[in-house]
């Protein structure tokens, strides 16, 4: 009887790994730990794109796979395609000396500090203890710059809020909507006229919007100087625009706009 | 004893000229000589075979040189020996009394004050020296005047100008047979010695000075400065270095401390250490200047006990501190964290604007801090004006080639020439990486790059303090030196670095970074032409702003220093000068502008105006006129009259156009030059004497001033011979070769 059990515990667990894993693409390089990357030599360049592991609603802080539906490991959704893509289109594009794969940090210790820009998503799944809050603070002003990406609707943004707040109170830092004429849209390419940049669903649905987000809002935070420390991308899914750039269903434009606007948020983040 | 066995005193031997005054010429004494001594020597050989002298022949000529040299004695007597002298003939001729009254000559000499002594000495001279001349007596400070009695003689006047008066007495003195200067002072000039117009004035007339000096050579117990550097201006908010030289007297080894203070109160301090006796010291002092405005800052060390004159323990200097924007331009090959976090530092600087170009594809750049849409708007500038514009260049990672030829030109002009600063900071294309060791501004650098290629490095590295930037206001992070240099070392290390190379002879390293067990320097400087440049061989200190706590200003604080270095020393188009902005009892100012185009070159058809703002509402247009063999330089002369603070304003226009403009401060003061230099100044009083051909005296030898004196060419004179062959030496000598020719006899055995 206890080995039937054990046999079952076995079991359960191989499965559940089994579906992780397949999840968009099976045993992908999303498993590979960044080290792993290291050990080819393509360690030491001026920019890592930096993905913000955190403690998801729910628990699960430590794992990848982007399983998004259970709720948990929700901070590597698309991770690390979207980052990879991306970052062959910064290195093609720009002068910018980017290591060809991203660097994974956490709140956990102040290696954070040697990556001045930190990409998160999902983040309406974000907590934060006070800590934690308080090292992204320390990170936010003293320099550094997160970019927050696919969250949709009202009640994400309620959470996404709720952690925001607790590193950046509402009362010293204000949310603004971004304008066409703000800088953060200008510094390589002339992103005037903006649309709404929809994930993946889109090739089946139709649909730009997720829930009930149906305007792309850009918004940012700023620091006491006017500097934008953190820009928000709600309603909208750049990281997925970026993962299926090269999938031929997968609208060009909004996989355009994706890149234009990520180049253009590295750039002011390296610059500002 | 002298003049005992030479019948004369020396001084007729050292002023007069030696002649035989009989009739007959030279040549047939030497003659005489030469055959009187061939025929004792035949005569001795002669002699000596029968007088059984069987000696050596050494001792034979002993003998005979004996006879000869007796001989050649007593001929010489008979062409009459004499010295020629020139004589100041007896109540015809002036002697010049000179005496110093300034306030140092009140101090404490020998036995009483100076002035004291001088007194005493003058009734002794005087009294001997009027039974044969006439005389005349003065008094000098800064000016010369003459006193009918010695009780005039007052030690209380604020300045010694020894030149200036010796020149005022020989020009009143032009018609008057003045046969000697005595000159009774300690030598302590405020004007730092007698010009050489003055000492030719006196040549040509042959007048000697004879100096008599009073005053120690040298305290027991004091400490004077000498001197404080100081730049003549600096940035608002900036720390200045002030190097402050002194020297002291009988504290060798122990401790006071070193002070800047303005109206504010403290500004800095340090504890010095004294040195040796008499030995030249300097220390540096690191202040912040504060806001805008000339400011007058005073140095002092602390007096120490039992410190004889504590008035020299201070020194003033005035800093015109500047509110102008100054442009600093940086170029950037890609983007980098480190541009960001400069340009962030930059943002806090309300006197460094920071204009950025940044490659950020390979042909786009994107501008930061232009003024307006045009700047920079096809690149680096292709003309030396638009690059001149700017007071300081920073590059990056970009390669020496990406400037084209002419461009780089204009770079080394923009040091050389316009005086800017350089910064090139490590990279990928930076430095050996970026070409620049084959460009033509490699000599621009204050390193000797590598020959290697791949000297850049993303690893990480740690810094600390070099030698050369202990008491540099660039690397001064926090204000006590030694936590500064603590400070240092506990930075965050750099997220990379670049092997810069070797320093190069005069180039100074400022800090130093250490990378796999490899120490190596970290920030280079050096002047070069007009200007100056530095290296920063890494672009990793962005690190020091993300992994130290916010609201800690070490890296602002580093950069911010950094670039005032860059900007501060770069002039403008017009920029005044005076000598000295600290004019010490003597108004006298020599102003000077050097005006320069757009392009940097010397502009010599300008109109040049100083307008002089002063005390009690004073104001003064003076027109410059252009300096000889100078071109771009004009100069004028001005006399600050009152003492206090004078504003000047330096306008240089071509025609309606205005080329520029500078304002610089000085500030007289009164009674303060007699503080210091307070020993007797031996050295000057010697030289003076013995240019004009006097003597130096010590007081107690004036006994032999009236003989000595006479002998002189100036004034009303006569020409005597003084026969020699009466000297008792000459007696004596003949005794004495006598007797040494029988003494030898006699003991060889030939007598």
């Amino acid at each position: 009887m206890k080995g039937l059990r054990r046999a079952t515990v076995v079991v359960l667990l191989g499965l559940s790994t089994t579906l992780l894993a397949a999840q968009r693409g099976g045993f992908q390089r999303r498993f590979m730990p960044s080290d792993e990357y290291a050990a080819t030599g393509d360690s030491k360049h001026e920019f890592a794109w930096s993905r913000l592991r955190y403690t998801p609603l729910g628990g699960s802080f430590g794992g990848f796979g982007g399983y998004n539906r259970g709720g948990f490991a929700s901070w590597s959704r698309d991770y690390p395609k979207a980052d990879i893509t991306f970052l062959a289109a910064l290195r093609r594009l720009t002068r910018v000396d980017a290591r060809s794969y991203q660097q994974v940090v956490d709140l956990e210790s102040d290696a954070i500090f040697n990556f001045p820009f930190v990409y998160a998503v999902q983040v309406q799944s974000w907590t934060f203890t006070d800590q934690q809050a308080a090292r992204l603070r320390e990170y936010l002003l003293r320099g550094g710059f997160l970019m927050v990406d696919d969250f949709h609707g009202t009640q994400d943004w309620e959470s996404f809020l709720r952690g925001m707040r607790m590193v950046l109170p509402a009362d010293k830092y204000p949310i603004f909507d971004l304008a066409d004429q703000d800088e953060i849209f200008h510094v390589l390419y002339d992103i005037g006229q903006r649309f709404q940049v929809p994930g993946e669903q889109y090739v089946n649905t139709g649909r730009t919007y997720e829930k009930d987000g149906y305007v792309a809002k850009w918004r940012a935070i700023r620091d006491d100087k006017g500097r934008i420390i953190v820009a928000i991308c709600h309603n909208m899914h750049l990281g997925d625009a970026w993962e299926w750039a090269d999938d031929a269903s997968y609208p060009e434009p909004f996989a355009s706009m994706a890149f234009r606007v990520g180049i253009d948020y590295v750039m002011y983040s390296m610059t500002h | 004893m002298f003049k005992f066995l030479f019948k004369y005193p020396l001084s007729t031997f050292s002023h007069g000229h030696f002649v035989l005054l009989a009739p007959w010429p030279t040549w047939r004494l030497w003659l005489a000589v030469a055959i009187v001594s061939a025929a004792l020597a035949l005569r001795l050989r002669a002699t000596l075979p029968h007088t059984g002298f069987s000696s050596p022949p050494a001792r034979a000529a002993a003998i005979w040189l004996l006879q000869s040299a007796l001989a050649a004695v007593v001929l010489v007597l008979l062409w009459q020996p004499a010295v020629t002298v020139t004589e100041l003939k007896p109540q015809q001729d002036i002697i010049a009394f000179v005496v110093d009254d300034s306030r140092s000559m009140a101090l404490a000499g020998s036995g009483g004050t100076r002035e004291a002594e001088a007194i005493a000495a003058l009734h002794d001279a005087v009294g001997a020296i009027e039974q044969r001349f006439q005389t005349r007596l003065y008094r000098f400070d800064n000016h010369l005047s003459r006193v009918a009695r010695l009780e005039e003689i007052q030690p209380t006047a604020p300045a010694t100008r020894i030149g200036d008066s010796l020149k005022q007495l020989a020009q009143e003195t032009d018609e008057l047979p003045v046969g000697a200067i005595v000159l009774l002072t300690d030598g302590a000039d405020n004007a730092g010695g007698v010009d050489a117009q003055t000492i030719a004035a006196l040549r040509s007339r042959h007048i000697p000075v004879h100096t008599v000096g009073f005053g120690a050579e040298h305290a027991t117990h004091d400490v004077e400065i000498d001197d404080v550097l100081v730049p003549p201006h600096a940035l608002a908010d900036s720390r200045v270095a002030s190097v402050v030289r002194f020297h002291q007297y009988g504290y060798s080894g122990r401790k006071s401390k070193l002070v800047a203070r303005d109206a504010g109160g403290v500004m800095a301090s340090r504890e010095v250490t004294f040195g040796a006796d008499g030995a030249a010291q300097s220390e540096t002092l690191l202040c912040n200047v504060g806001a805008t405005g000339a400011k007058a800052i005073e140095f002092f060390i602390e007096p120490l006990e039992g410190e004889e004159n504590a008035a020299n323990n201070k020194a003033s200097r005035v800093v015109n501190v500047d509110a102008d924007r100054r442009r600093v331009l940086y170029v950037e090959g890609e983007p980098r964290w480190e541009y960001k976090f400069v340009r962030r530092a930059e943002e806090d600087d309300r006197l460094v604007s920071l204009v950025t170009m940044l490659r950020t594809t390979e042909n786009k750049v994107y501008r930061q801090g232009i003024k307006d849409p045009g700047e920079l708007a096809d690149g680096f500038p292709t003309r030396a004006e638009a690059l001149f514009a700017y007071h300081a260049l920073v590059i990056g990672s970009v390669e020496a080639t990406y400037f084209t030829p002419a461009q780089r030109e204009f770079i080394r002009e923009f040091v050389d020439r316009r005086g800017g600063g350089l910064l090139l900071l490590g990279g990928r294309y930076s430095l050996a990486d970026g070409g620049w060791s084959a460009s033509n501004l490699a000599d621009l650098l204050p390193v000797e790059l590598p020959a290697a290629k791949t000297t850049f490095h993303v690893e990480p590295a740690t810094v600390e303090l070099a030698a050369g930037g202990i008491d540099n206001s660039v690397t001064r992070l926090v204000d006590d030196p030694a936590a500064n240099a603590k400070r240092w070392k506990t930075l965050p290390y750099l997220m990379d670095f670049q092997e810069p190379g070797t320093p190069k002879p005069g180039a100074t390293v400022l800090a130093d970074m250490s990378a796999s067990g490899r120490k190596m320097p970290m920030l280079i400087s050096e002047n070069f032409g007009r200007g100056r440049t530095a290296v920063l061989a890494t672009s990793g200190t962005w690190r020091w702003q993300m992994n130290l706590p916010v609201g800690d200003p070490i890296f602002s604080t580093f950069w911010q220093q950094l670039l005032r270095w860059l900007v501060a020393g770069s002039p403008g188009h017009v920029t005044a000068l005076v000598p000295n902005q600290m004019l010490i009892d003597d108004g006298g100012v020599s102003l000077s502008a050097e005006v320069r185009g757009d392009d940097y070159q010397p502009v010599s058809d300008a109109h040049v105006e100083a307008h002089i703002i002063g005390p009690d509402g004073l104001s003064a247009n003076i027109e410059m006129a252009p300096a000889p063999d100078s071109p771009g330089s004009f100069l004028t002369e001005w006399t600050a009259e009152r003492p206090g603070s004078y504003l000047t304003e330096v306008i240089a226009r071509r025609g309606d156009q205005q080329v520029g403009r500078d304002v610089l401060t000085f500030q007289r003061m009164n009674g303060v030059a007699e503080s210091f230099h307070t020993d007797q100044n031996r050295e000057l009083l010697t030289s003076l004497a013995a240019q004009t051909g006097g003597r130096y005296w010590h007081p107690q030898d004036l006994a032999d001033l009236p003989d000595e004196i006479a002998l002189s060419e100036a004034g009303v004179t006569t020409r005597e011979a003084r026969e020699l062959w009466n000297m008792p030496i000459v007696l004596a000598l003949l005794v004495l070769l006598r007797f040494s020719e029988w003494f030898l006899r006699r003991k060889w055995g030939v007598v």
